[in-house]
């Protein structure tokens, strides 16, 4: 049985009784009133199951903070949890919290594909809700440009432009032939075009030697890094990201592949870092860690104690989703806030949503806010990955390099491939 | 030629896999004339018990390096829920093939559960430990030792099946009861017993083939299905019920699926199913089966 999932369950369940107890320093004249009741959709299975339950600690962090704060405006808040499957279940259980529980916020989705569907959902229900890793793109062209009640997290391209940033500072001049191995759907297609989209920005005369496109789930990538391997490229772009990272990198290892002088580029390996295991993942290579790099060693007090307390309770590091669910919650407890003193009394959904727009928050990653057209901004963190930690999995080299998104992600209502060709961004 | 040796190498190793899965699968229909599509959740029952019996090796002790073994244990041990099973599909070996199909895919879903009950939803992998046997390398060509050590094992499960068919009396009495049941009934052959021990064998074959596989790959609830799917490529391409099939057919739809994937990577099961169609077409009884009489 997983026991993990349950003693989560158990928590999310028991925060209420424990917090209850607590006086209401801030706001007294709320403390007999009802709690926030906040849905969170997040996967518990497959793929995403380990995703998901890191977004979920992070989210209970959040809320365990806030309500021995004394809550938001006065409230506590009380999670309820249903389960991210495919969209239209997930959808189903959106309809199911704001009917049935009636919350006021919801949050949550790590695929896109859900978020895709649910976005136009939430948005006819008038439900609002925060993504925590979802957008509402197709591709890359976004399919909700003015929503209302819709709050995205940052596109999923960020990684994928930092990585090739970081692929040109490091490496420029030393590779002319490249080669990608990236999961078969969008999110992979993206990512490795956005990579040679980079590569021509900076004047990289490249050729692809081998592109591989493994459905996500694929445990036999051995055909796959023999077709790599026999391709020979200077240079390796993966946005491999869920089970099938530690699959690859093994059997890269096994068959030689990381023997010669490639150069790999692993936007996404944070999803997977603590599975990299040393005695399989060579140093030297690209490592994004997203919004959430655990071992940042400038990293913030707040983010240095959730670590602490999540390696304590979990016995594991935390990844990027974590940053994603807090930062949710931390926007949503802002916008309330800001709400409520700017009105002097309990805000309605309207107030909440305009005064969530644009506000800044602190999030365990670092800095991020809420773009006016509901899109995340945050802070990204990748670099080089070495050895020499105290860990049996690679961390990042220092000085880490670190991004704020909005030298990452196209502005407000730009095409993405046109916003490649004409940003300047820095190196 | 290094190159091409080691895209053979990745098709064989994916073949080594798939025949597994398929023998079973093979073996049960061969001399009971079912259908048995939970073949596939064998195969991740062994991954999933294989991963928790090596840890509970490695916490009392056990050098890393044997891992092997109790992963054998492991996959041998877990053939025992094969009289289970084959008691529960006493009840349909006379209804129509649907009941059959129905019932063996009622397994497939409720072992999925049973899985989700006892390891989680999350994919279970067994870290770094397939690198404790190291690599083989030749002219240039690297191979993982451990995912010879597959081969091999593939080979000699291969050989001894074959042999045990062939040359021993169990085998005769077996190929006599699925060629023609009452006769051997009538002949005083225990077909009840028969049955029970093939499809246990055909269990073993999965289970063990999933906990040797399982420290190169990942143990997921998806797996199952994605088996099976590829396993009846194998098994209509092969010729169903023929064992030599399964071995040819595995032989061709791992290599075939490796070549895809180096030359044309998008068409890597349009490579797979168009041999599918061409045998169902040339030879629909596939190229080692038996025409129905």
């Amino acid at each position: 049985m997983d026991q993990k999932r349950r003693k989560i369950l158990q928590a999310l369940g028991g925060t209420g009784a424990v917090i209850a107890a607590q006086p209401y320093l801030s706001f007294p004249a709320f403390a007999q009133n009802a709690p926030l009741r906040v849905g969170i959709i997040a996967p518990k299975a497959g793929i995403a199951g380990t995703i998901g339950e890191c977004g979920l600690r992070g989210t209970q962090f959040a809320v365990d903070r806030i309500n021995a704060g004394g809550g938001i405006a006065g409230r506590r808040v009380e999670l309820i949890v249903e389960e991210e499957t495919n969209p239209k279940d997930s959808i189903e259980r959106l309809r199911k919290l704001v009917l049935q529980d009636k919350v006021d916020c919801v949050q949550g989705i790590v695929s896109s594909g859900v978020s895709l569907a649910m976005g136009a959902v939430a948005e006819e229900m008038k439900a609002l809700t925060i993504f925590w890793d979802g957008t509402t793109q197709d591709g890359v062209k976004e399919t909700m440009v003015n929503p209302r009640y819709v709050f995205k997290s940052t596109d999923n391209e960020c990684e994928a432009v930092m990585g090739s940033l970081l692929a040109v500072k490091h490496w420029k001049g030393k590779f002319k032939t490249i080669a990608g191995i990236n999961p078969d759907y969008s999110y992979g297609r993206n990512n490795f075009a956005a990579f040679q989209a980079l590569l021509k920005k900076f004047g990289i005369e490249h050729t692809v030697v081998a592109d591989q496109w493994p459905k996500v789930g694929t445990t036999d990538l051995n055909s796959h890094v023999a077709a790599l391997k026999a391709a020979k490229p200077d240079l390796v772009f993966s946005s491999l990201l869920f089970a099938d990272l530690p699959i690859f990198m093994r059997t890269a290892h096994g068959a030689g592949l990381m023997d010669g002088g490639t150069k790999f580029v692993f936007p996404a390996a944070g999803f997977q870092h603590t599975a990299l295991k040393k005695s399989f993942t060579p140093a030297g290579m690209i490592f994004g860690h997203n919004t959430l790099y655990f071992d940042h060693p400038n990293a913030s007090a707040l983010q240095k104690q959730f670590v602490r307390e999540y390696e304590d309770k979990y016995k594991d590091y935390p990844h990027w989703e974590a940053d994603r669910a807090y930062f949710a919650m931390k926007v949503y407890q802002a916008g309330v806030e800001a709400a409520y003193k700017a009105k002097g009394a309990w805000p309605n959904q309207e107030d909440v949503i305009n005064a969530i727009e644009g506000v800044k928050v602190e999030s365990l990653g670092g800095p991020g806010m809420m773009r006016k057209d509901h899109i995340a901004e945050q802070t990204f963190y990748q670099g080089i990955t070495t050895h020499n930690n105290r860990y049996d999995f690679p961390t990042l080299a220092t000085p880490v390099d670190v991004m704020y998104s909005d030298q990452l992600q196209k502005p407000t209502g730009m095409d993405f491939w046109k916003w490649i060709e004409t940003a300047t961004i820095k190196l | 030629m290094t190159a091409f040796v080691d895209i053979l190498f990745g098709g064989v190793f994916h073949a080594a896999v798939l025949f597994l899965v398929a023998a079973g699968l093979q073996l049960v229909f061969g001399v009971q004339k079912i259908v048995n599509l939970a073949c596939g959740s064998f195969y991740a029952l062994g991954a999933y018990f294989g991963i928790s019996a090596v840890n509970w090796a490695l916490k009392l002790g056990l050098p890393p390096q044997l891992f092997l073994g109790v992963l054998l244990l492991a996959g041998l041990v877990l053939g025992l829920i094969g009289p289970v099973i084959e008691a529960l599909l006493r009840t349909v070996y006379h209804r129509d093939e649907a009941f059959q199909l129905l019932l063996t895919f009622a397994l497939v879903l409720m072992f999925q559960d049973v899985l989700r009950f006892f390891w989680g939803a999350n994919p279970q992998q067994l870290g770094d430990l397939v690198m404790s046997y190291g690599k083989l390398s030749a002219g240039g060509v690297i191979v993982p030792t451990y995912n010879m050590l597959v081969i091999l094992a593939s080979i000699v499960i291969a050989a001894g099946i074959g042999t045990f068919l062939q040359r021993t009396r169990f085998g005769r009495i077996l190929r006599a009861t699925a060629e023609n049941r009452e006769m051997s009934q009538g002949l005083g052959v225990n077909v009840r017993w028969m049955y029970a021990s093939v499809f246990t064998l055909g269990t073993v074959l999965g289970t063990v083939g999933g906990a040797l596989v399982v420290p190169t790959a990942a143990a997921s609830l998806d797996m199952p299905v994605e088996l099976v799917v590829e396993a009846f490529a194998v098994v209509v391409i092969g010729g169903l019920g023929s064992m030599r099939g399964a071995l040819a057919g595995a032989l061709i739809v791992g290599i075939m699926r490796a070549l895809a994937i180096r030359y044309y990577a998008e068409l890597e099961m349009l490579a797979i199913y168009l041999v599918v169609i061409a045998v169902l077409i040339a030879r629909p009884v596939g190229l080692f089966g038996k025409p129905v009489e």
